[in-house]
């Protein structure tokens, strides 16, 4: 018989005491310090200065002596309200959340397609990420061309008997614009997507063989919930990016852009850089910022996003 | 979000004020050797070998004068020349002299980041006499009060298919616009039409409405108030939708074109006129069907539905268009900056110029010697007859304004009809954000 010697506890405890003092008071924090920094000068300097410069009126005739700039309060906060702000918030979220969910199955097929392994998956997956890695500007110069009035587009349409008309001004625009966007962006779904579906545990594909899962069933009570993680963070990521989106309004209808299409950047970009209402501009950012951030705290909440923990609970 | 870009460039100006505060003069040796004089010019894209080559013999030659180096910096874009100029006025440094766009230089003005000058700096470039009188109207706000040096000119002309005028039985390009009107009608038949016209373009649509309205004589701006929501500046959008919806005398398509491609389509020779052009497109009408069937002709300056001009009604055959050399403020090198304006402005460097890149010359002598040559002939009298848009830093929204009207427009255009009443509504939609801007102005 083997008898068990309980090891001495108290100074085991002493010990791991001690170990935990090390760590937590004696962290050497100040390494921190070269990041810290340049979190101050790239982001908090500048975000307070948007906000300063929010709240002053600062166009061409201030701008030379900006600081002397006359403070206005909230004044510009008012007038972004008149200028037809709200409509273009609108319009942009409209556009991002419809883009994001057309994107969420194309992307989510397009994943699933190149999962399994056969002859030439390489170049399928190298097609897929075309659109993804095609600059901004080109994608939207190619478009543009080919949905203009007498284009490809329309003479593609016509022969099958479908008038096209316009696309690039009036209400149309706004659906052009939605296509555009789905098409250079799905690839960013299909990445995550594929990310998370090759980390899928091989046991649980083992394991839906044995018990003889059919592939629906497999498909959407195994798999699917691996990927709601990563696919509800993307759904976030793209949301943004959609709203963020300039550069794809800007070349594909020029500015002033028309009505429909009016997005957030585009009537920021022409606030500022084309009347010169810097102090507008600005308060048109901050507001756009803080508007966006609400629904925002809430998707998070709801969706509890934290993909490590998730994974970790499996 | 949005916030980004805007902090980006408060981000930059911060930068900018770090890197004035740390930054030296440029003092040098005796006279220019050892200094370096820094220009802000755009980047010429059609011709960028020969751009090359023109910089480094005003380098050369500025070099032999003053024994001082220029050291040229592009921009892609307005936007981008935009950004180096703000970010020049906020931090007090960067380029001595800078090339900026004729309708640009009000707002450059505002700033009132740039010199003023008096009879002294004027005599330190040759005069102001040397000058092609008409490029001096849109130097400054008043004779007093000038920044702007003329350094090139484009003024606008139409082009026309010389085949296609004399097959219609039209000895002559139209001098009024009506008449114009009615030579399209003529021209236009099968796959011809009668006029080019960029409808969808961002800039083009406010000069026509602008030049409309001048030889009316309404000149858009009225000291602190805007005239936009006048019968003048209806006619003109009238007659210029009219032309597609009315008088369907372009192609349908043209709704969608901007410039470049209004020159494309002109290029295949099945276009009676191109309306709003410059000298700079010469190459690209030269490499189409086009080629030597077409001439320059000066843009109707009778207003619409009128045959002669009304005694208030301006002669104007084209915005007055180009750049101007503005030298900066916070320069300090003054002095060699005045001396690079009078090598790039005397006779011999504008032919120069002008042969290589198509720009008129703002120099009068120079400008005159072109002017024998038949195909120049009508451009150099519009350079002459050009007018320029009202002097206030709120043009460019005024401008923005009046191309938005046509932007919102287009939807109907695309449908074949506008009724006036939409033309109104959107008239008087500029006119507000007119008069806003010009409300603020100081």
């Amino acid at each position: 018989m083997t008898t068990l010697v309980r090891p001495p506890a108290s100074s085991e405890a002493k010990k791991e005491q001690r170990r935990r003092g090390v760590t937590e008071r004696q962290r050497p924090l100040w390494l921190l310090t070269p990041g810290g920094l340049l979190m101050v000068v790239v982001i908090l300097i500048p975000l307070v200065l948007a906000l300063w410069i929010s709240l002053i009126d600062l166009d061409q005739y201030t701008l030379r002596r900006w600081v002397e700039a006359p403070f206005i309060g909230l004044d510009n906060f008012v007038e972004s309200f008149s200028s037809g702000l709200l409509n273009s918030i609108w319009i942009s979220v409209s556009f991002a959340v419809l883009s994001t969910i057309a994107t969420v199955p194309i992307g989510i097929a397009a994943a699933l397609v190149t999962q399994n392994k056969y002859r030439g998956r390489g170049l399928v997956r190298a097609v897929f990420l075309i659109p993804y890695v095609l600059p901004s500007f080109v994608v939207a110069t190619v478009w543009r061309t080919m949905l203009q009035p007498d284009g490809v587009v329309n003479a593609w349409l016509s022969k099958v008997g479908i008038e096209g008309g316009l696309w690039l001004t009036g209400p149309r625009s706004y659906w052009a614009l939605i296509l555009v966007e789905i098409w250079a962006a799905w690839p960013f779904i299909y990445l995550m997507a594929l990310a998370a579906l090759q980390s899928v545990d091989h046991e649980v594909h083992e394991a839906s063989a044995v018990d003889g899962a059919p592939w629906w069933p497999k498909l959407r009570r195994v798999i699917l919930p691996y990927l709601r993680g990563p696919v509800l963070l993307a759904c976030l990521l793209a949301t943004l990016n959609h709203i963020n989106n300039f550069t794809l309004p800007f070349v594909l209808f020029g500015a002033p852009a028309p009505e429909d299409v009016n997005v957030m950047p585009m009537i920021v970009y022409v606030t500022s850089f084309q009347s010169l209402r810097f102090g507008l501009s600005a308060a048109m950012a901050v507001l756009s910022l803080v508007l966006i951030a609400i629904p925002l705290f809430i998707y998070l909440r709801a969706v509890r996003l934290d993909v490590h923990e998730e994974g970790g609970r499996r | 979000m949005n916030a980004k870009k805007l902090t980006a460039l408060a981000g930059v100006a911060v930068l900018a004020l770090a890197s004035a505060a740390c930054g030296g003069d440029d003092e040098g040796g005796e006279g220019g050797a050892g200094k370096t004089l820094n220009v802000l010019i755009a980047a010429n894209t059609q011709y960028p070998d020969e751009f090359a080559a023109w910089q480094k013999d005003i380098s050369t030659k500025f070099k032999a004068a003053t024994g001082a180096e220029v050291k040229f910096e592009t921009f892609a874009s307005a936007n981008d020349e935009l950004t180096k100029i703000q970010t020049s006025v906020v931090s007090g440094s960067g380029p001595d002299v800078y090339a900026v766009g004729t309708t640009f230089t009000p707002t450059a003005y505002s700033t009132g980041a740039f010199v003023k000058l008096g009879d002294e700096e004027w005599q330190k470039i040759g005069g102001k006499e040397k000058f092609n009188p008409a490029t001096l109207g849109i130097s400054g706000p008043d004779e007093q009060n000038q920044v702007g040096i003329p350094w090139v000119s484009r003024p606008f002309v139409m082009a026309y298919n010389t085949d296609m005028l004399k097959a219609a039985g039209i000895d002559k390009p139209a001098t009024t616009w009506d008449e114009l009107g009615q030579q399209a009608k003529q021209m236009t038949k099968g796959d011809e039409y009668g006029l080019a016209i960029a409808y969808k373009d961002n800039f083009d649509p406010w000069k026509f409405v602008w030049g409309m309205s001048v030889q009316a004589g309404n000149p858009l701006v009225d000291g602190k108030t805007a005239k936009l929501q006048d019968p003048t500046v209806q006619k003109a959008y009238d007659t210029y939708f009219g032309w597609l919806t009315r008088d369907k005398v372009v192609d349908p398509a043209s709704v969608g074109w901007t410039n470049p491609q209004a020159v494309a389509a002109f290029a295949k020779g099945k276009t009676g006129y191109f309306m709003l052009t410059t000298t700079t497109a010469t190459n690209s009408l030269d490499q189409g069907a086009v080629k030597g069937k077409w001439k320059f002709a000066l843009l109707p300056t009778v207003p619409p539905g009128a045959t002669s001009r009304p005694s208030n009604g301006v002669e104007a055959a084209s915005i007055l268009s180009g750049d101007n050399l503005l030298v900066a403020d916070y320069s300090k090198n003054k002095d060699l900056a005045f001396e690079y304006v009078k090598l790039v402005t005397d006779q011999e460097v504008q032919l120069d110029y002008y042969k290589k890149f198509g720009n008129l010359p703002a120099n009068a002598a120079a400008l005159q010697t072109l002017s024998s040559d038949p195909q120049l002939g009508p451009v150099t009298e519009a350079a002459k007859k050009s007018v320029a848009t009202p002097f206030t830093g709120a043009w460019g929204d005024i401008q923005l304004a009046l191309t938005n009207v046509a932007v919102q427009s287009l939807p109907d255009l695309g449908k074949g009809s506008i009724s006036t009443q939409q033309i109104d509504s959107r008239i008087a939609d500029a006119q507000k954000s007119a008069q806003t801007a010009l409300d603020r102005a100081k």
